[in-house]
């Protein structure tokens, strides 16, 4: 009975305690986080890992909002584009008074740093720098302590390199606290994984992996947050999501099925929200000489024969965004005209026009997994396969592992596939090289696509500075593309969220970001 | 006895051996590419490239076996393909949180189990014997997952009685890490409201998980105690004028419980593979999470060191039991 007594007495005081602690002071945010593996932010290159190192890094330059067409000062107040001899020169001016969680105040040279470190590190993402920005070692130059000047060759675009600057790897690091962490020549890579050294508003304060990450507001920094805290909740299965949400054990759930979704917007005490992404799910037919969908009549029938309102109202539920061109909404250049309609009988003429009276036969590969919007693959496939086969179409549907569709898809070995695209960056370029460009060897090349006007015209709109002529670039080569390539793209998935009424200020831009500094919690 | 031990100590490190050749070949049968699956649809070709010479995926399986043994026999269990860190740091972080679920679940199957098979088997065909069968029944056969959803449902959704995720609430800091089983580590640092808050966690996750083998466990005892007492020893002994607690417990359990003990090692080995639902329904950080994780994304190193770490550990308990066996019943001799 004493023992009771006791364990009552405890219970009590421990509930007081927690009672006492300020809950509006802290986020709990939750969701799939499973693919966090560093807090290094010249390493990290997956979702979680970005959604977690904006908060604790600045940028020179970012974005704000949902808003990914436009970007704004960053730690770098202001920044130019000159046109050197062989070079594109961007040159940053920092902005005085941003300092590091330790301290430190942020200065060229840690820019400097960051940049090499990003080069010698070679992580996951770092093609960005080598490959998109064809950035060198020795390029990012000091120019005193508030001004870096970044030269790059005259083949890249400086339009995509300012804008992988907004993502991960363009998050400048502490060179002081990191060196002093660093074991041989890693740059301190053992040591950023489980720790930050940004001048972020918040600061890693304990990583338990596979459970929680916690963060705390830096006090030393420039933005300040109006939470102390933010935790972030791994929670895999979409039932335990929405049950912890209801339960008040979180405050954000993040990737609901769609019926949690319904049911949480009849309840007075959540919010919910449709964020955008930047994916497209597509299908893409492969055009290499002697397949029926060489014959570009055949691709347009393929795209005639979809019945996609259906697709995004039905089977989406709503969890996505009609689109037909290859820039997804969001991005400069996003192009939301959809000519191509739903219409069975023109599909059946074209295909008879190119040859296939009596319809055509072929192997539609899809994933076993769950494809964009949190539905079946199989599922489209099959909406898919019936929508076909109403053009004239008969597709016998193949489900294999994710992995398998990929590597077939890259061997070039597909008939038509059924697969989804992130862009690596937010910009145009992200999506119009990969979708154009034959020798990006990307998704043309696997559809063994080589079509010399979609390659000019995504070089030529990737170099191309002047905002106004590089998005009527892109309305050419978008419409080019949507009428002659080899692809049909089906919807623009979103990623369903709830949310306690009482939290203020979330905003998901399609990158993923959130900026937790401008989230506040009401009692 | 001695001998015995080492006999059956060589047994573990041959069963481990069959482990790791077992798991190593069946996982490079799948004809899927792990670097692909790591790097996914936009990785370059060059990268792929470069990931498959890193982790030796360009060398022919059996120059990857030998590899792969090489190493293991310095204690080196390889490189995760997903997170890149050595296998052991991931094992070591996420095996404690398996470890403390597991042993609560024991808890939860020995005090469920053994009281409820020896009430049966006293009150025989009475109505509390039925009830106990019955609920066995339905224990045996409900589903892990079923059973988790419906209690979450019940119990921390409309009662709003337990948590339904995670090691400790997020309102309560998380005590520093010493063993990384949470309430040991609470208890260490004295930090009460944590360890109540990681009791609490606890409870569902371990209920759910302990159930199945707490139903078994009350049949077999039921079935062994009605065995061991319709025994003469036992007729003799209530004859004696000895009381009946004293024959239910000096010499009824202790004679069944050989076979009980036999099968409470199984289930706690079991447990531990068992944990995999339960971890990914309860958001339970251990390593059953993290090998349906690791396995989704075919990264085999990692999956073979927890199916070998579960495997040594399912060895060594069996061994234990073994022992005990021995020392419970001096009958039992070992040449």
């Amino acid at each position: 009975m004493r023992l009771i007594k006791a364990v009552g007495l405890i219970a009590a005081l421990s509930l007081g305690g927690v009672l006492a602690q300020d809950r509006t002071q802290t986020l709990i945010y939750g969701g799939d986080w499973s693919d966090l593996i560093t807090m290094d932010p010249q390493v990290s290159y997956e979702f979680s890992g970005g959604l977690v190192t904006d908060n604790l890094y600045e940028t020179l330059v970012k974005y704000e909002g949902a808003d990914l067409s436009t970007l704004k000062p960053g730690l770098a107040e202001s920044w130019k584009v000159d046109r050197g001899r062989d070079t594109w020169d961007i040159t940053f001016r920092l902005r005085r008074g941003s300092k590091f969680s330790s301290g430190n105040e942020v200065t060229a040279k840690d820019v400097v740093y960051t940049f090499e470190r990003a080069l010698a590190i070679k992580g996951p993402g770092s093609f960005l720098f080598t490959e998109i920005a064809q950035l060198k070692p020795g390029a990012t130059k000091a120019v005193d302590n508030y001004t870096v000047v970044v030269s790059i060759p005259k083949t890249a675009s400086p339009g995509s390199f300012l804008s992988i600057l907004t993502f991960n790897i363009g998050g400048i690091v502490d060179s002081e606290t990191v060196q002093k962490n660093a074991k041989g020549n890693d740059f301190g890579k053992e040591w950023l994984t489980n720790n930050s050294a940004g001048s972020g508003p918040f600061r890693l304060v304990r990583w338990d992996r596979g459970s929680q990450v916690l963060l705390e507001a830096n006090p030393n920094a420039r933005v300040k947050p109006k939470l102390q805290r933010v935790i972030l909740r791994e929670i895999k299965e979409p039932a335990v999501l929405r049950t912890a949400l209801e339960s008040g054990e979180i405050d954000i759930a993040e990737g609901l099925t769609p019926e949690a979704l319904r049911a949480l917007s009849n309840n007075p005490r959540f919010r919910t929200l449709k964020a955008d992404s930047l994916r497209l799910n597509y299908l893409g037919m492969n055009v290499k000489e002697g397949s029926p969908f060489a014959n570009k009549l055949v691709r347009d029938a393929v795209r005639y024969s979809i019945n996609q309102d259906e697709l995004v109202n039905g089977l989406v539920q709503g969890n996505g965004t009609k689109i037909q061109t290859l820039i997804p909404k969001g991005l400069l250049g996003y192009d939301p005209r959809t000519p191509y309609t739903f219409d069975p009988a023109r599909a059946r003429r074209l295909l008879a026009q190119a040859g296939y009276p009596n319809g055509l036969e072929f192997e539609l590969l899809v994933s076993t997994g769950i494809c964009g919007g949190g539905i079946p693959c199989a599922d489209i496939a099959a909406k898919i396969q019936s929508d076909l086969a109403k053009g004239g179409f008969k597709a016998n549907v193949k489900a294999i592992a994710n992995a398998e569709v990929l590597r077939t898809y890259r061997a070039q070995n597909h008939q038509m596939v059924l697969v989804g695209w992130s862009p690596d960056f937010p910009d145009p370029d992200g999506n119009a090289t990969p979708w154009a460009d034959f020798n990006a060897r990307s998704l043309a090349w696997r559809n063994v696509w080589n079509d010399p006007t979609a390659i000019r015209l995504a070089n030529q709109a990737a170099l191309e500075t002047e905002p106004a002529k590089r998005v009527a670039l892109y309305r050419l080569l978008t419409d080019y593309v949507l009428k002659n390539g080899p692809y049909a793209v089906l919807y623009q998935p979103s990623v369903p969220l709830g949310l306690s009424v009482k939290v203020e200020g979330y905003v998901r831009n399609a990158q993923g970001q959130v900026r937790f500094e401008n989230i506040s919690k009401q009692p | 006895m001695f001998s015995y031990f080492i006999r059956r100590l060589f047994f573990v490190v041959f069963v481990a051996w069959g482990v790791t050749f077992t798991t190593f070949f069946i996982a490079n049968v799948v004809p899927i590419d792990p670097a692909i699956a790591a790097l996914g649809d936009n990785a370059r070709e060059e990268q792929i490239r470069e990931f498959r010479e890193r982790y030796g995926l360009d060398k022919p399986i059996w120059q990857q076996y030998l590899i792969y043994m090489g190493r293991l026999l310095s204690g080196d269990l390889g490189n995760s393909l997903r997170t890149g860190r050595a296998v052991l740091e991931d094992l070591k972080e996420f095996f404690p949180a398996t470890l403390e679920l597991s042993v609560a679940a024991f808890l939860v199957t020995l005090l469920l189990g053994v009281p409820a098979g020896i009430l049966a088997a006293l009150r025989q065909n009475k109505a509390s014997d039925v009830t106990v069968r019955i609920l066995a029944l339905i224990g045996g056969a409900t589903p892990v997952f079923f059973l988790a959803v419906l209690l979450q449902f019940v119990l921390a959704r409309q009662l709003d009685l337990l948590p339904v995720q995670g090691r400790l609430d997020g309102f309560t800091f998380p005590p520093p890490r010493v063993t990384g089983i949470m309430g040991i580590d609470a208890l260490l640092a004295r930090d009460w409201p944590a360890f109540l808050d990681s009791l609490r966690h606890l409870v569902l996750p371990a209920f759910v998980l302990g159930m199945f083998s707490a139903a078994i466990l009350a049949r077999m005892t039921r079935a062994t105690m009605l065995e061991v007492l319709s025994q003469d020893y036992i007729r003799t002994a209530r004859a004696k004028g000895v009381p009946g607690r004293a024959v239910v417990f000096r010499h009824a359990l202790k004679n069944a419980a050989l076979p009980v003990l036999t099968l409470l090692g199984g289930l706690l080995g079991g447990l531990l593979s068992g944990a995999v639902l339960t971890e990914t329904i309860f958001s339970w950080p251990g390593i059953g999470r993290y090998v349906t994780q690791s396995a989704t994304s075919l990264d085999f190193p990692a999956v073979m060191g927890v199916t070998l770490l579960v495997g040594l550990v399912y060895a060594l308990i069996n061994l234990v039991v073994d022992l005990l066996y021995a020392f419970l019943d001096p009958r039992i001799r070992y040449a």
